[in-house]
């Protein structure tokens, strides 16, 4: 089965991993029916063509806003490597339907802090 | 019978967002899906309500709404986040601390100066890497109240407010997660603590002078947020021990 390789998450990110329905006309990437964009774009192509959802209440906002924020923040930081890496898996197709392990059990509160 | 269309809106909103519009907050732990609701709620607000009390502060469509959607994208369906919100504002006694003199020179006669904190937005999100992510913005604010004297001998009170945003995003990995030292220092206004451990633990602190408007103040919660992300860049470690 063909899975929808679209970048999901804002700081930890993944592909959606949903079965695809058509493939992007720009990138080829493989698409799910919640991620075919205007035209059967995948988000990716549709935010560099403009159409990105201003209203944060919206479902699709914060994939537009993604790339925004990783440019501004690779800026604050001087930090090439952070909107590399971003731009890198965004845009790499590899890995669908990526899932996150269970990260255990969460232990007693923070002390014992040290100046990085 | 007064505001009866905006009442009956009022009732058919979701009960978090009621909350938020008569009694200015809430608390609460939801899982991931259970948000969506409540942000489909919230997008109705401008549209239905004009009655001033109930109007929502920008900073709700501003700052909260898109905080609770980039945390949930982070998130597995079951994962939880929790978000205790108070958008009634700094002039609370209870936000007040106690009143002192500063010391002053002619033409000004007294001054008395205190400060409020006001922590209007807290969170914490349990993320689909495993790591545990707690953010919380807190306006202080100073005021300083002043007599003086004008040319003319007639004494004038005035008061003067300084904002400063205070921005704390602290993260805890999942267990053996594998980091990578950041490349470059935060900037000078971020201060960064670094707790080792089998689960290590990122704090990150900003101090921004304000009042910021929405769009920057969004941006520059997202710059502190980050430095606890940069030690596990994407694609590179994503949380997940290999076995
Ligand atoms: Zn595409
Ligand atoms: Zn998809």
């Amino acid at each position: 089965m063909n899975r929808c390789t679209v970048t999901t998450g804002f700081f930890v990110l993944g592909r959606c991993g949903q079965q695809a329905v058509a493939s992007c006309p720009q990138c080829a990437r493989p698409v799910c029916a919640a991620h075919a964009g205007p035209g059967g774009l995948c988000s990716e192509c549709a935010t560099a063509q403009g159409y990105t959802n201003q209203d944060p209440h919206h479902p699709s906002w914060t994939g537009g806003f993604r790339r925004r924020y990783y440019q501004s923040s690779s800026h604050a930081y001087r930090d090439t490597y952070w909107y590399s890496s971003f731009d890198e898996y965004d845009r790499g197709a590899f890995n669908p339907g990526d899932d996150y392990s269970h990260g255990g059990d969460w232990g007693d509160d923070d002390t014992g802090f040290v100046d990085s | 019978m007064f505001w009866r269309k905006q009442k009956a809106a009022i009732e058919r909103f979701h009960p978090l967002h009621r909350a938020l519009t008569l009694e200015k907050g809430f608390a609460v732990s939801l899982r991931r899906d259970d948000w969506e609701p409540v942000i489909q709620s919230l997008a109705r607000h401008r549209t239905e309500i004009r009655r001033r009390r109930w109007l929502l502060p920008a900073r709700v469509p501003g700052v909260l709404v898109p905080m609770l959607r980039i945390m949930a994208s982070d998130m597995r369906p079951d994962g939880v986040l929790s978000v205790a919100a108070d958008v009634r504002g700094p002039r609370l006694p209870e936000k007040t601390g106690p009143q002192y003199d500063v010391p002053v020179q002619r033409p000004v006669l007294s001054m008395k100066q205190w400060y409020a904190m006001d922590p209007w937005l807290r969170m914490r999100a349990e993320l689909r890497d495993g790591s545990v992510l707690e953010l919380s913005v807190t306006d202080r604010v100073r005021y300083r109240r002043r007599r003086k004297r004008n040319p003319r001998g007639k004494i004038k009170i005035k008061t003067k407010t300084k904002t400063t945003h205070l921005v704390r995003v602290t993260r805890r990995l999942a267990k053996d997660t594998a980091v990578q030292r950041p490349g470059t220092p935060p900037p000078p206004w971020i201060r960064v603590q670094v707790k080792q451990g089998r689960r290590m633990m990122f704090r990150a602190n900003g101090k921004l002078p304000g009042p910021l408007g929405e769009a920057e103040l969004i941006d520059r919660i997202l710059h502190v947020s980050t430095e606890p992300f940069r030690w596990t860049p994407p694609g590179r470690a994503m949380g997940r021990t290999t076995t």
